[in-house]
């Protein structure tokens, strides 16, 4: 396998835009353009999008061409879209990465998009239940709000995590959402008021819920040879794995309190790169309701099965802290247009590792990030890992 | 000159899209091989299925049996009486044929032996709010007539607690 690096990195304005879909892919590729100001376009050969509903919230399907004549590309190698709901966006680098990792890409681009906002948004919304097993989960009105509902009861009541420890969460990411620009909500919230806000499906809140976001994200992904032409600050894939831990409908869920799929995933990852979880300087992890990140601390070993809230309450998934957790501001601050936001994760790596995130968020002397994305009521779970340095090079396992 | 116009209709019918059981036709392009689950239903039983061959119990039903790729597999009946395994509340965004039933329980409940020898079912529950539920009430499951759109008749399930 070739070595691959992320050598550009563009991303939109995150929020409830006054912007058409194919907008938000201009602006995402214009700012990924900008960022790597001596790439001829023409050197592009692949182009991979990650979207998830495009057919539902704007009506257009075969949405790859679209974007490939949007942005003024010539593809000659590998075009797709990819559809895995919530991370969308993540496969979308997986492909890139797979295409020039194998050499049949030298340069590859992905754009992950979404607009979910629209004149219609209880069809918006209702869409959301085809994430499920449409015909046994979502006639019952599961949506995301009502599944990770249910996953913060199970958790409370298996290992007495509380209600304030959920509302933690919030408020860390939306301190860090606070020094992120691009994120839809830039405001720092107190415990107090995430508990006060909005029921939506109890124990969760409105604050403990990603919102309802548009828009996009680019990247360039380049074999070394072209990296080196590129950039001096490539920031290196050195790793993916995925993992789905049960199908797709309840009867398969198991204990909701446990993923077991995010467990597995992580072990292969770390077994792969031959890293234990106290090697990770960085996390974005799916942080799509408080709960997730709660479960995801304790998936990825950073802390014992079950002490996920206590590791919130003692501040370690701060910058500083054991592992700096969503130092972006997480998808709870920059919203969750479903494919853009793990091409985000991966914007948010390249900032952080060539220091070009406000003092407040930055992750300094960094080594290794990870990025788990998850989709669906969490069947599938999806992590990769960015370094500054190569696979080859770095000496993991310290 | 006067401009030539396209002249569109008051009203576009209701997109079959946001109709949460379309997926209940027993013939027809739309016929689904699982009809049997529907009929069971309207003679109200909910059913799971039993392979016949590798004795796994399987739900939500299907075809060939996802184990053993079977084809023998015998409809059995859910157990009556369950347990609440988890539930919540939907106050906010309900899909929008069920707006109007909003707010209700969404909860999921274990019935028989669970995982070895029962199922794990997500359902609703009309009659009982959030706060007078609790983890490992005794509930039940009863037949759920969908009437509408026009003639239509079809049937589902909901939860209800002992």
């Amino acid at each position: 396998m070739r070595n691959v690096a992320i050598v550009g990195a563009g991303i939109t304005k995150f929020g409830v835009r006054e912007a058409s879909w194919k907008d938000l892919v201009q602006e995402a590729g214009k700012a990924v353009f900008d960022d790597v100001p001596n790439l001829d376009k023409k050197e592009i050969d692949s182009l991979i999008v990650g979207a998830a509903q495009p057919e539902r919230w704007v009506n257009q399907t075969h949405v790859a061409p679209l974007v490939a004549e949007l942005l003024g590309i010539e593809v000659k190698r590998v075009i797709s879209r990819t559809e895995v709901a919530c991370a969308s966006g993540q496969a979308a680098i997986r492909y890139a990465w797979l295409a020039v990792a194998m050499g049949l890409s030298d340069i590859a681009m992905v754009v992950g998009v979404e607009k979910m906002n629209t004149k219609f948004m209880n069809f918006s919304q209702s869409s959301m239940i085809n994430v499920g097993n449409r015909e046994f989960d979502g006639a019952n009105g599961f949506t995301a709000p009502p599944f990770f509902a249910l996953v913060a009861q199970r958790h409370m009541h298996d290992f007495g995590t509380t209600r304030e420890q959920l509302a933690m969460i919030r408020v860390k990411n939306a301190e860090y959402g606070s020094y992120n620009p691009y994120a839809q909500f830039q405001k720092k919230v107190s415990v107090e008021k995430v508990i006060e806000s909005r029921m939506v499906a109890p124990p969760l809140t409105l604050f403990d819920c990603s919102a309802i976001t548009d828009g996009a994200c680019a990247l360039i992904l380049a074999s070394e040879e072209k990296a080196r032409q590129l950039t001096d600050t490539p920031v290196w894939i050195v790793g993916g794995v995925q993992h789905v831990d049960y199908a797709h409908t309840t009867n398969q869920m198991g204990d909701l309190s446990h993923w077991v799929g995010l467990r597995k995933a992580a072990r292969d990852l770390y077994e792969m790169l031959n890293i234990k979880p106290d090697d990770i300087d960085i996390a974005e992890v799916h942080d799509c309701f408080t709960i997730s990140e709660i479960l995801e601390y304790e998936e990825l070993g950073f802390c014992r099965k079950g002490e996920g809230g206590k590791f919130i309450e003692e501040g370690q998934s701060y910058v500083g802290g054991k592992v700096a957790v969503n130092p972006g501001g997480g998808l709870l601050s920059n919203g969750h247009p479903l494919g853009a936001t793990g091409v985000r994760q991966a914007w948010e790596m390249v900032m952080q590792f060539r220091g070009e995130v406000p003092k407040e968020r930055y992750v300094d002397n960094a080594e290794l990030g990870i990025a788990h994305n998850l989709s669906g009521m969490a069947q599938l779970h999806h992590i990769m890992a960015y370094s500054l340095k190569k696979r080859s090079d770095v000496k993991f396992g310290r | 000159m006067a401009r030539r116009t396209l002249e569109l209709p008051d009203s576009v019918p209701l997109s079959p899209i946001i109709d949460l059981w379309d997926q209940q036709d027993p013939d027809g392009p739309d016929a689904t091989g699982i009809y049997d689950f529907y009929r069971n239903l309207a003679d109200g039983e909910l059913t799971g299925q039993k392979c016949l061959s590798c004795g796994k119990l399987v739900f939500p039903p299907q075809i060939i049996c996802p184990s053993c790729n079977s084809t023998e597999l015998e409809w059995v009946k859910v157990p009556e009486e369950g347990e609440l395994y988890a539930f919540t509340e939907l106050k906010l965004g309900a899909p929008i044929i069920v707006e109007n039933y909003a707010p209700f329980v969404i909860a999921v409940a274990r019935f028989g032996n669970y995982p070895e020898n029962g199922f794990q079912i997500s359902g609703m529950m009309f009659d009982e709010s959030y706060e007078e539920l609790k983890i490992g009430d005794r509930i039940t499951w009863d037949i759920l007539e969908i009437k509408g759109p026009g003639d239509k008749k079809r049937y589902w399930y909901y939860f209800k607690k002992l």
